[in-house]
């Protein structure tokens, strides 16, 4: 048997990894998609043009069934910290716990409170009241994701804390802790890529409807709205957010940023490798093509930067994973680049009127929403899996945070339990958002074709 | 300051308890007070728009938890593993029947949702129940402060205890009467017609049962637990808890009589927030007791986390409650009356 699978860790991890990775699906749309509802609101308030009211109709159906996953599989991310990471709570708790209770208290207050009325309460608030619903969910979805890059970047990057005298951690100064650099730089890096998210999923719904002939008014509203921000969005994921990123990682963590691009041997004029495969046992990169200098110019701002190799780390000191750091990584950046391409291309066809008349774009508009899924999910496999083997950077490894008492058997029992359980979820999700979509927004001039109308 | 965030902690989750308690028993009522498909989305709109919002409070109970009492967290959250996950489960399943029920206006698919609806909440208010019951008992805790415990052992209270026996599990069918009863009370104040009758009905029968019930878990408490009540007189939150349990027995007896819904539901909701914090503090400061010997036990002042750590949390907490309130005081007045089907819920076709 491999070894890894008698290591207790390991399953608490996979649990962990599977939930959080399947829960922030879910997240990364609502925040991608709540500034839309606000503005749609808004211009409904300043323009009186009842197709943006339309648009939040429909828009906020979407939200409601994606919000109410999001919160029922987020509810395990934190009892996860007890039942199975209670060693590193033990550790940690009075720090990290901080900003776990204020996401609760400043965050999800906020959001919940207000998101029946966004959905249900249109009719009962009218119009300025359910424009501020929609504000008071958009910045509850985006204040918890940032008390959740805050707790993150402590694990990155511990700042303001302090070692009791009983060895558990402390906290010191909770404003380092609350502005801690590594928690702006990713929080922006994160909100970007959600609305890289939420803007292409607006995007596929409006190319659908446009090749389709349903909801003109609507398609047009959403393809513009969608591959604008879209646009916008995907440059600023790139540079400055995930420029500044990686030379966070180059300073604070040189041996996961030598992991994440495969360099075992340090030097200077560093390259990118576009194309390559590490090779752990060899202790090299396969058919690497690389470009020279990038990363040195990337992560340290000349050329001339030596960039640290691995060979210059005890092996022990190594990211667990490399292979799928690297893989991770890499695809992440590719995916990147290309949205921009596509979204430059499409803001290009809009400028030439001919945004709705290119049947190609529109074809690959619509079925390119899971990529920015995809891109958010290697995202975050980087962070985690680059910070390995660490829990806490430097402080507290990974093997010593999980729960003693629970076996593997519990561990796995569970984990089996919530990939079933989160299979059924996700058809759900999936059947109930295409039937929205399907339904269309209730704009009444063409009803969709197919659609069975119980009543 | 541990005391006083042991109360502040304990108030989280009994304000919880409070909120989501309606909406678990107007769930476990929900085929019994609602017959027709319609009656059911009327029982479906009084809860549909605020579950979330009740729901975060076990979140935010949970965060506050971890940062102010981490060992405490660390020790019950793993101990109660395979239970935990159970009651996740039930929460997923009770949120997602809310919202997904709603969406499509078919026989088949709503009487499918409905039940999972009630079969999750008659299951978490009785796991809720036999979690508060295992508080009061105790776990075996060794003395590093861990423990693990099957679902049941021998039903007895001493020793190397169960998840479930004869006292948990009379717990647990107390907590369903009195949420079941807490939820009627709701359903009569928002809703109209044949649901409120029923319910109005179905709250007076209850409230009934829940006295006599009340008086066994109390002899119960007193035979597992007999050191208890002997320190818990001295203790003044205990006699508070006590009044405010008085007070609200009068003002559910004389809203039922009198039909007064609003009064009767404060009533109910004043009677389950005085009972669980005159329980909370009589077992203060232990917050966990431990079954195998006293000395394992782990109270407040040795879970509690570092000064620093209740000096940050004392300044924004307030704030964060503050708000709270704020948002309680929007949705009372925005969600004030009687629910309608066609203005509270999601419209399907």
């Amino acid at each position: 048997m491999n070894s890894d699978l008698i290591d207790p860790a390991f399953w608490s991890r996979l649990q962990f990894a599977f939930t959080v990775i399947y829960h922030y699906l879910f997240p990364q749309l609502t925040m991608g998609l709540a500034w839309f509802l606000v503005y749609w609101k808004w211009r409904a308030l300043r323009t009186g043009d009842e197709k943006y009211n339309q648009a939040v109709r429909f828009w906020a159906k979407i939200f409601g069934i994606n919000f109410a996953v999001g919160v029922v599989t987020g509810i395990p991310m934190e009892f996860q910290f007890g039942t199975n990471w209670a060693e590193f709570t033990r550790y940690a708790g009075g720090v990290i716990g901080q900003t776990l209770a204020m996401e609760g208290m400043f965050a999800f207050f906020l959001e919940s409170a207000f998101i029946g009325a966004l959905i249900w309460g249109e009719k009962r608030l009218g119009p300025r009241y359910h424009f501020l619903a929609a504000v008071a969910v958009a910045l509850g979805s985006w204040l918890s994701g940032y008390f959740i890059l805050v707790t993150n970047a402590f694990m990155q990057h511990p700042v303001g804390y302090r070692i009791e005298a009983n060895g558990v951690l402390g906290i010191d100064s909770l404003s380092s802790y609350l502005l801690n650099p590594w928690a702006w730089v990713q929080f922006l890096h994160n909100q970007m890529a959600a609305l890289v998210t939420g803007s292409f999923v607006v995007t596929a719904v409006g190319a659908f409807y446009t090749m389709r002939g349903l909801h003109p008014i609507q398609a047009r509203l959403y393809l513009r709205m969608g591959t604008l921000t879209a646009l916008v969005a995907s440059v600023l994921v790139a540079f400055p957010t995930g420029d500044q990123q990686a030379k966070m990682v180059g300073h604070h963590q040189p041996v996961t940023l030598a992991a994440m691009e495969g360099k075992f041997v340090g030097g200077r004029v560093a390259g990118v490798a576009v194309i390559g495969q590490p090779n752990i046992a060899a202790r090299r990169l396969e058919n690497p093509i690389e470009i020279p200098g990038a990363l040195s110019f990337l992560a340290y701002g000349t050329f001339q930067s030596y960039v640290h190799g691995l060979e210059e780390y005890p092996e022990d000191a190594w990211p667990d994973n490399i292979e799928l750091l690297y893989y991770s990584f890499h695809l992440m950046i590719m995916l990147g680049t290309i949205f921009i391409i596509l979204m430059a291309y499409a803001g290009f066809q809009h400028w030439r009127g001919r945004l709705e008349s290119s049947p190609w774009l529109l074809w690959v508009l619509m079925l390119a929403f899971p990529f920015p899924y995809i891109a958010n999910t290697l995202g975050w496999m980087t962070a985690e899996l680059g910070r390995q083997p660490w829990l806490l950077y430097g402080l507290f490894p990974t093997r010593a945070g999980y729960s003693k008492v629970v076996s593997n058997g519990d561990t796995i029992f569970t984990l089996i339990g919530f990939t079933g359980l989160y299979f059924v979820l996700g058809l759900l999700f999936l059947y109930l958002v295409g039937r929205e979509i399907g339904h269309g927004p209730d704009d009444d001039v063409v009803v969709g074709r197919g659609e069975e109308s119980f009543s | 300051m541990i005391a006083t965030w042991y109360g502040i902690v304990s108030l989280m989750l009994i304000i919880y308890v409070a909120l989501d308690g309606r909406n678990f028993g107007a769930g476990m009522l929900h085929w019994i007070v609602a017959r027709t498909p319609e009656e059911r989305r009327e029982v479906v709109a009084a809860i549909g728009p605020l579950w979330s919002w009740h729901e975060v409070w076990l979140l935010s109970f949970g965060g506050t938890l971890v940062a102010v009492f981490p060992r405490l967290m660390a020790s019950a959250f793993a101990g109660y593993y395979l239970a935990l996950f159970l009651i996740l489960w039930c929460l997923i399943l009770r949120g997602i029947s809310l919202e997904v029920g709603g969406h499509i206006n078919d026989r088949l698919w709503q009487g499918f949702w409905d039940f999972v609806f009630v079969f999750s909440n008659c299951l978490l208010s009785i796991l809720f129940g036999a979690a508060a019951g295992n508080v009061a008992r105790g776990v075996p805790l060794d003395a590093d402060g861990n423990f693990s415990m099957a679902f049941f052992t021998d039903f007895n209270v001493r020793g190397h205890v169960g998840l479930l026996d004869w006292y948990t599990m009379s717990i647990a069918v107390f907590s369903a009467v009195i949420l079941a009863a807490h939820g009627a009370t709701y359903l009569t104040l928002k809703t109209e017609g044949p649901v409120h009758d029923r319910s109005a009905m179905w709250a007076k029968h209850l409230w009934t049962a829940v006295g006599p019930l009340f008086f066994a878990i109390s002899v119960e408490s007193w035979i597992v637990r007999p050191d208890v009540p002997g320190h818990a007189i001295y203790n003044p939150f205990c006699w508070l808890g006590l009044l405010v349990v008085i007070v609200s027995i009068i003002l559910l007896i004389s809203g039922l009589s009198t039909r007064r819904e609003m009064r009767a539901f404060i009533g109910s909701n004043f009677l389950i927030v005085g009972l669980l914090a005159t329980g909370g503090a009589a077992i203060f400061p232990v917050m966990l007791y431990s079954t195998l010997a006293p000395e394992n036990s782990l109270d407040a002042y040795a879970v509690a986390s570092s000064p620093s750590a209740f000096h940050f949390v004392s300044i924004w907490w307030p704030v964060g409650f503050a708000l709270a309130i704020i948002y309680f005081v929007f949705i009372s007045r925005r969600y004030k009356g009687k629910v309608s089907v066609k203005r509270d819920t999601q419209g399907f076709y």
